[in-house]
């Protein structure tokens, strides 16, 4: 094992990996930005350099400085978290030629893997599904011919598009010619390039994801999978291990199909397959994350490992922690990401500073954050700010459980999603596991936040009421025994 | 007693006033009335409130104008008008500024015939241990001084008048 590490990133994920690496007697190396000087990963490490750079995020993507800080003090290896320069293949490789370990995959199966279409091929190749599409090569004949053998409802796009033009679902055969030919012509005239592409539209989409390590040689485990559907703006919100409603059998063979994948591509360290699941059954590589996924804590839950500690050992070349049989889920876990933003402004970054910060206990309650009472939140990093895991024997109590957690949890001074989570979370549809990616535009209506009745309206103004110093005073100056309850703000 | 503060929730204003302190505390909400008692308060940011029987865990914060509060397991944002900034916002759509509480006058700007600009402070009166300036609320010329310094005033005096608009 090694002896010292630098996390190259900020926020949650930096002070998650500093209390594995302290755990496991590791030095820990953090960076910052001037911006991030009060947070906590530079508190909790011990050491921490500050990076400089105009712009706050570009600290955390300077190469440069990274390896001369690491160089500087010692590391042996360098853990980049999620985002900014984990599926950076030359950053990976940068690592490795400056003689350090890089806590991740090797960087051309980072390469690989970052490459939409290079990825998918290398799936067809491995035996793992891909959703069906056709491209047209020759006359519209011949395309509606090839296009009907994918089945309805398709989808077609325009080969160079984008922004949903020459964009057409297709439901039955007897429309696809006419489609075709109007999609083709909305892409010529949008785009100077008619070819267009047919592909296998998948209504009310489930977004499963499977949990792999490697050793880099060709041994892959598996942790199981993560459902993922609950997404807004195209991001997960909320996380769950194992994956509700989902049959035994065809959970194992998208297992079956993560890890043949990753074996093909002799994959190290920690990765994620990504999955669309159709309502039918069928479900189509999506992506490979070739980092630590945020939703990694539902995992560590459920499997009862640190899987930071994996990601050191197997980096360490200490070979893989565990043989498949060894993993096993046991009971159930949700996450929840607690967002500073809008919902009710269609989830809008939020900004402002976190003036009071109560977080929730419990049995099973785990908060994996990177927020002090007191922290600004500025515009200048991503808007999660943690995030809120419960661990429990079922799916509907770990529900249960987290919506107390939730109703518990104060963040105040800047708007979040914690209440609105906890809507989602109550939410019937949710709690029978009826999940698919259009989860949160399906139930709008239901998500909002209902009227305050007329006590709740009046207790909320008067407790604000009783917040102002000469209101207050009013109201319980003088004479006794209304005095007696004290000095507020004075 | 009857002093009415103003707070706004979604854009709405609501007024909270002070009905009776005794036997317990009864506040009225846009004129409703409500039985209020508040218990195992163990800092200024957290309390327990009992509003008409119904209990409620409080959680607040203050920016500026503003209280951030959770109650209820929700969150909320409440703005508030303060009873200085609400005083010169009431007397401001006549010509004569009156007192919106009793008070002491601290000191006297302004004087018949003086030319002053909006904003000006003409008048800086002392109520429930604060000081508030009365601020003319548009352009005009100083008609009247009621009042002198150390002189005391009842809610709804008259302080300064302005000559009528033309």
């Amino acid at each position: 094992m090694f002896d010292s590490i630098l996390i190259a990133n900020r926020g949650e994920i930096a002070c998650r990996v500093i209390r594995t690496a302290r755990r496991l007697g590791l030095r820990s190396i953090a960076v910052f930005h001037h911006e991030d000087r009060h947070a906590p990963h530079v508190a909790l490490a011990d050491v921490a350099v500050e990076l400089h750079a105009d712009v706050p995020t570009a600290a955390y993507l300077d190469i440069a400085q990274l390896l001369d800080v690491a160089k500087r003090e010692g590391a042996q290896c360098i853990h980049p978290g999620y985002g900014f320069l984990s599926e950076n293949a030359k950053f990976a490789e940068a690592v490795e030629q400056a003689g350090l370990a890089f806590v991740g995959p090797q960087s051309e199966v980072i390469r690989l893997m970052g490459d939409k279409i290079h990825s998918r091929e290398f799936a067809v190749k491995a035996g793992v599904p891909v959703s069906p599409s056709v491209k047209q090569e020759g006359d519209l004949d011949s395309f509606v011919e090839q296009a009907a053998k994918i089945g309805f409802p398709l989808l077609i796009k325009a080969a160079a598009g984008g922004g949903g033009k020459g964009m057409s679902i297709v439901r039955s055969v007897g429309e696809l010619a006419a489609r075709a030919r109007t999609a083709m012509g909305e892409a010529e005239r949008y785009f100077a390039d008619g070819r267009v592409y047919a592909e296998r539209y998948i209504e009310r989409p489930r977004h499963i994801e499977v949990q792999v390590m490697g050793d880099g040689q060709g041994n892959v485990v598996h942790l199981f999978e993560r459902e993922c559907s609950v997404q807004r703006r195209f991001q997960k919100i909320i996380e769950e291990s194992p994956a509700p409603n989902l049959p035994r059998e065809l959970r194992d063979r998208i297992c079956k199909a993560a890890v043949e994948l990753a074996a093909s591509a002799k994959y190290r360290n920690a990765g994620t397959v990504e999955f669309i699941l159709a309502p039918d059954g069928e479900f189509y590589f999506l992506e490979m994350n070739t980092r630590l996924q945020v939703e990694h804590p539902v995992t560590e839950m459920v499997c009862g490992v640190d899987l930071v500690e994996a990601q050191l050992r197997v980096a360490a070349g200490e070979g893989l922690p565990w043989k498949q049989s060894d993993l096993k889920q046991t009971g159930h876990a949700i996450e929840c990401r607690i967002c500073c933003e809008e919902p009710e402004h269609d989830f809008r970054p939020a900004t402002g500073a976190a003036r009071l910060l109560r977080l929730p206990e419990g049995d099973g309650v785990r908060f994996d954050g990177g927020i002090r009472q007191g922290q600004a939140i500025t515009a200048a990093f991503d808007s999660m700010v943690g995030k809120l895991i419960c661990h429990a024997a079922t799916r509907l109590e770990a529900c249960d459980g987290i919506v107390r957690a939730l109703d518990e949890f104060v963040l105040l001074g800047v708007s979040n999603n914690i209440d609105y989570l906890g809507q989602v979370l109550r939410h019937a549809a949710f709690r029978d596991g009826q999940l698919h990616t259009g989860f949160i535009a399906e139930h709008a209506a239901d998500l909002a936040q209902p009227p305050l009745d007329d006590t709740d309206r009046a207790a909320l103004l008067i407790a604000a009421a009783l917040g102002v110093d000469d209101f207050r005073r009013l109201a319980y100056e003088t004479p006794e025994p209304h005095a007696s309850i004290g000095a507020w703000r004075n | 007693m009857a002093l009415e503060y103003s707070f706004t929730l979604d854009g709405v204003e609501h007024g909270v006033s002070i009905a009776a302190r005794q036997p317990e505390l009864v506040l009225t909400v846009d004129g409703r009335a409500h039985q209020v008692a508040e218990s195992g308060a163990l800092n200024e940011e957290c309390a327990l409130l009992t509003v008409d029987g119904r209990r409620y865990q409080v959680w607040r914060t203050w920016e500026g104008n503003r209280i951030h509060l959770r109650i209820g397991n929700r969150s909320f944002s409440v703005g508030y008008e303060d009873a200085i900034t609400a005083a010169q916002h009431h007397a401001g759509g006549d010509d004569t500024l009156r007192a919106d509480m009793p008070g002491v006058v601290v000191a006297v700007n302004a004087s018949a015939g003086a030319h002053v600009a909006a904003g000006d402070v003409l008048i800086v009166i002392e109520s429930m241990k604060m000081q508030i300036n009365i601020v003319a609320p548009r352009e005009g010329t100083v008609e009247t001084v009621h009042v002198a310094v150390n002189q005391t005033f009842d809610k709804g005096a008259q302080l300064i008048s302005l000559h009528a608009e033309a």
